[in-house]
C-alpha cells in the first residue's frame, strides 16, 4: 500500500473518529443517577463559590432517589440574557440562581413561575410568616412570591483593628455617627512623598445603600408616588460628595484602581491592608477566616449621622432562585430550592448558608443550633443578623423597572461625584427621567 | 411531469449546492430583518405577543429620551475622530510598511496581529494598559514626568481610552492599503520622475489619488464600523463609563433589550441606526465623484 494510500485511510479513521467523538459521546449533561429526573440549575458563582454550590448539589442528590441537580455556573453579566434566550428557546434550566434586582421584571413580563403555586398551603403560610421581611420582599411582586433567596446580602463596616491601634484609635470604642467615623477615616489616610494614596482610611460611596442611613432610600411607593429627590438622599448624597472632595477625587480613583481585588478569592484590598475601614458584604467573613485567619478585624453596622440618621439600616439584594415559567422539572426544582433555602429544615440548611457565608432568609435558620455554633466562631457575622433584624433594614421597590431605576442612581452619583453637576441638580436630574420613562411605560401600555 | 429544460436542471443544481447559505440567510438574517421591522412598531417582551403601539416607540425615542440622544453624541463623536485617525495612521503606516527594507514582512506582520485578536481580548488588554497607577501607558508617561489621567475612570478620557484602542487594531485596513500601494502601476511614478517630482510631490499627485479608492473603502466601513461599537464599551465600561461618557448607542440598544427587555423600543433604536447607517453611507457615496480616481 503506497504512503498516499495509507494517509488517505488514516485521514477517513481519525474524521469518523472525531465526528463519533463529537456526536455520539452521550449527553451534554454529565449524569451521576440517569434514572432519577433531571432537575437543571444555572447559578452565577465560580471559583471557590462554585465548589460549595456543589457539595449542595450533591448533599441534596444524595438526600432523596426521585431527583438529580446538575449544576452549571453561567458567569458573567451575560447570564440574564443566556436565561431569557433558554426561555425562548423553550430550553431552559429548571431553577436559576440570579441577582435580585431583575426579578421584579422577568415576573412582570411573564418569565417566571410563581413559587407560591409550588407550595403546599403550610409551606406558603411558613414562608410568609417566618421569613425576613427585607429578604422575602425583593422576591415578591404583585403579591406573589416569584424569588426565593438562598444567598441575600448586606453591607457592613470591616475594621482593621491593628492600623486602628497604630493610628491612636480605639477599636473597642467605635465612632457612634458617621461623622465622626470621617474623621477616624482621614486620620487612617496614608500618602506617598508626591501625595497619593497609599492607605485609604475609610471611603463613603454607594447612594442607594448609604441613603438609608440618612433615614432615605429610593422608592416608588404602591401608589406610583416616588422618594427619589428627597431631602434625606440629598444629605446622603452630598455627604458622599463632600467626603471624595476632601480626599481628592481623582486621588481616590487612582488608589482603587490599582487596588489588587478579587471576590471570592484570598485577594481582597482590605486582606492586605489597603483598606483600614471599608464596607463590604457579610461574605467576607467567611473569606477572612479562610484565607486570612490571623487578621485581627471587627464588623460594625455603618453608624448615622448625628442628626437625622437611622441606625441599622441597609438594602438587601443577593441570590434569587426562580423557577422559569416553561421549566420543564418545577416539582423537582422546588424541592432542591427547599432543601436549601430550609424551608423544611432549618437546622440542615444552616450548614449551606455558612459554606458561603450568607445571609439566611428566615430567623428560623439564624437561631437553629447549626447556625449559631458557627456564629460562635465567626462572631463578626453577628453585625449583618442586627443589620438583618432591624425595621431599617429595607427591599429595593418591587417595581418592573427597578433596573432602570438603579442605572438611573449609579449615573447620579456619578455625575455628582465627578463634579458635572451639583448633587440637587442630580439628584433632580435622576427625578426627572424616572418620571419620564415611567410615562413612557404607562403610554405603551405597562402596569406601572 | 414535464422535463426541465437543461438550464433549468443547471440552476436547480446551483440553488441546491447554494440552500445551505440561502436557508440560513433567510431564517437567521432576512426573517429577523423584515420582522424587527414590525417589533420596532410594538410592545415586545419576547416571550408574550407584540402589542401594535404604532409610532409611539419612534416618537418617544426622538423627543422624549435623554439617553438617546446622549449616546448617539458619543457614538456620532467616536466614529467623527477614530475614523479619520484610523485612515490617517493606517496609510501612513501602509506606507512606511511598503519600504523594501530587510525584515519587512515581520514588521508587516506585528502591525496587523492586533487586528486578529478578538475584540473581547483586547479589551481585556486595554483595561490593564489604561489602569491608572500599575498601566503602561501612565508608566510610560511617567518616564517622562507625565502625569497620566485616570484613563477609563475619568471622563472624558475613558472615550480617549477607546479611541486609542480603536486606532490599535488599525493593522487590518493597512494591510488593504497596502494592496493598494502595491496596485499603482510603476510608470506613474516613473512619469512623475521625468517630470521632476519630489518624493512628497509623487505621494500627494500619484500616491494618494490613486489610493482614494482604497480610502473609500475603509471610510465607508470605518464609519459602519464606528457606528455598530458595542464590544469595547460593554466590555470595559458595561455601565457607560464615568459621567455615562462612553455610553455607546449600541450599548444604551442592548440594555434596553436584555436589561429592561423593551424588545420594541431596541427594534426602533436599531432601525434608527440603520436608517442613520443607510443615509451616512449614501451621503459619502454621492461624493465620492468629487475625490475617488478609479483607473490608472
Amino acid at each position: 500500500m503506497s504512503l498516499q494510500i495509507l494517509k488517505r485511510w488514516a485521514m477517513w479513521v481519525f474524521a469518523i473518529g472525531l465526528t463519533l467523538v463529537v456526536f455520539a459521546t452521550g449527553s451534554s449533561t454529565p449524569r451521576k443517577y440517569p434514572q432519577r429526573k433531571l432537575v437543571r440549575f444555572w447559578h452565577r458563582w465560580q471559583g471557590d463559590w462554585e465548589k460549595q454550590v456543589q457539595k449542595i448539589v450533591d448533599a441534596f442528590n444524595e438526600s432523596q432517589s426521585e431527583y438529580e441537580v446538575v449544576a452549571v455556573s453561567v458567569p458573567g453579566g451575560g447570564a440574564d440574557a443566556k436565561f431569557i434566550l433558554g426561555v425562548i428557546g423553550g430550553d431552559p434550566p429548571d431553577l436559576m440562581s440570579m441577582g435580585s434586582t431583575p426579578v421584579a421584571n422577568m415576573a412582570a413580563n411573564g418569565f417566571l413561575t410563581p413559587l407560591d403555586s409550588l407550595m403546599t398551603p403550610d409551606e406558603k403560610t411558613r414562608f410568609f410568616r417566618d421569613s425576613y421581611p427585607g429578604i422575602r420582599n425583593i422576591g415578591v411582586f404583585h403579591g406573589r412570591c416569584y424569588g426565593i433567596t438562598i444567598g441575600a446580602d448586606l453591607m457592613a463596616l470591616y475594621v482593621n483593628v491593628k492600623q486602628l491601634r497604630e493610628a491612636g484609635l480605639d477599636p473597642d470604642h467605635f465612632p457612634k455617627t458617621l461623622e465622626e467615623l470621617e474623621d477616624w477615616g482621614i486620620k487612617l489616610n496614608q500618602y506617598d512623598k508626591q501625595g497619593n494614596l497609599t492607605r485609604l482610611g475609610f471611603l463613603l460611596s454607594d447612594i442607594g445603600y448609604v441613603s438609608h442611613y440618612f433615614g432615605g432610600g429610593f422608592n416608588v411607593l404602591p401608589d406610583g408616588r416616588l422618594e427619589l429627590n428627597t431631602p434625606q438622599n440629598l444629605r446622603a448624597l452630598k455627604a458622599i460628595v463632600d467626603y471624595r472632595r476632601k480626599i481628592g477625587f481623582d486621588n481616590v480613583v487612582r488608589f482603587q484602581a490599582g487596588l489588587n481585588d478579587i471576590e471570592g478569592a484570598a485577594s481582597w484590598a482590605f486582606m492586605h491592608g489597603d483598606l483600614s475601614i471599608t464596607y463590604d458584604g457579610q461574605w467576607r467573613v467567611e473569606e477572612l477566616r479562610k484565607f486570612a485567619p490571623d487578621l485581627e478585624y471587627r464588623v460594625y453596622p455603618i453608624p448615622p449621622p448625628a442628626e437625622g440618621g437611622t441606625p441599622l439600616g441597609g438594602l438587601v439584594g443577593g441570590n434569587y432562585m426562580i423557577v422559569p415559567v416553561s421549566g420543564k422539572q418545577k416539582a423537582g426544582a422546588w424541592e432542591f430550592l427547599k432543601f436549601w433555602t430550609g424551608l423544611d429544615n432549618p437546622d440542615r440548611a444552616a450548614t449551606f448558608y455558612n459554606m458561603g457565608g450568607w445571609l439566611p432568609y428566615s430567623p428560623a435558620v439564624a437561631n437553629s443550633p447549626t447556625f449559631q455554633r458557627w456564629l460562635a466562631h465567626d462572631k463578626q457575622f453577628q453585625a449583618f443578623l442586627d443589620i438583618l433584624a432591624s425595621p431599617n433594614c429595607k427591599a429595593p421597590p418591587a417595581i418592573a423597572n427597578l433596573q432602570f431605576l438603579n442605572d438611573l442612581i449609579t449615573r447620579a452619583e456619578d455625575d455628582a461625584e465627578h463634579g458635572s453637576v451639583t448633587p440637587e441638580q442630580a439628584l433632580a436630574n435622576l427625578d426627572a427621567k424616572y418620571r419620564e420613562e415611567a410615562r413612557k411605560r404607562r403610554e405603551l401600555g405597562y402596569d406601572e | 411531469m414535464p422535463a426541465l429544460s437543461h438550464d433549468a436542471r443547471r440552476n436547480l443544481v446551483g440553488y441546491l449546492f447554494i440552500s445551505p447559505w440561502l436557508v440560513g440567510f433567510l431564517v437567521f438574517v432576512a426573517g429577523p430583518f423584515v420582522r424587527s421591522i414590525y417589533l420596532s412598531f410594538t410592545r415586545y417582551n419576547i416571550v408574550t405577543a407584540p402589542k401594535w403601539v404604532g409610532l409611539a416607540n419612534y416618537r418617544m425615542l426622538l423627543t422624549q429620551d435623554d439617553l438617546f440622544w446622549k449616546s448617539a453624541w458619543v457614538t456620532v463623536k467616536y466614529a467623527a475622530i477614530s475614523v479619520p485617525l484610523a485612515i490617517v495612521i493606517g496609510v501612513a503606516l501602509a506606507l512606511l510598511l511598503n519600504s523594501n527594507v530587510r525584515g519587512i514582512a515581520a514588521f508587516r506582520t506585528v502591525f496587523y496581529l492586533p487586528s486578529i485578536v478578538p475584540v473581547v481580548a483586547t479589551s481585556a488588554i486595554f483595561i490593564w494598559i489604561l489602569n491608572p497607577t500599575i498601566g503602561l501607558v501612565n508608566q510610560v508617561l511617567g518616564v517622562f514626568h507625565i502625569h497620566g489621567p485616570a484613563w477609563l475612570k475619568s471622563s472624558p478620557w475613558a472615550f480617549y481610552g477607546l479611541v486609542f484602542m480603536a486606532l490599535w487594531g488599525v493593522g487590518g485596513s493597512m494591510v488593504i492599503y497596502l494592496a493598494g500601494l502595491k496596485d499603482i502601476p510603476n510608470y506613474l511614478y516613473e512619469a512623475a520622475t521625468i517630470d521632476g517630482a519630489n518624493p512628497l510631490r509623487k505621494l500627494r499627485h500619484v500616491t494618494l489619488p490613486m489610493m482614494t479608492p482604497v480610502i473609500f473603502f475603509n471610510l465607508v466601513m470605518g464609519i459602519i464600523g464606528a457606528f455598530q461599537t458595542f464590544t469595547q464599551a460593554y466590555v470595559i465600561t458595561p455601565d457607560g463609563g464615568p459621567e455615562s461618557c462612553t455610553y455607546f448607542y449600541s450599548l444604551y440598544l442592548y440594555n434596553r433589550a436584555w436589561k429592561y427587555l423593551d424588545m420594541g423600543y431596541a427594534s426602533a433604536m436599531a432601525w434608527v441606526l440603520f436608517l442613520v447607517i443607510v443615509v451616512l453611507t449614501a451621503a459619502v457615496f454621492r461624493t465620492q465623484s468629487r475625490w475617488v480616481h478609479y483607473g490608472g
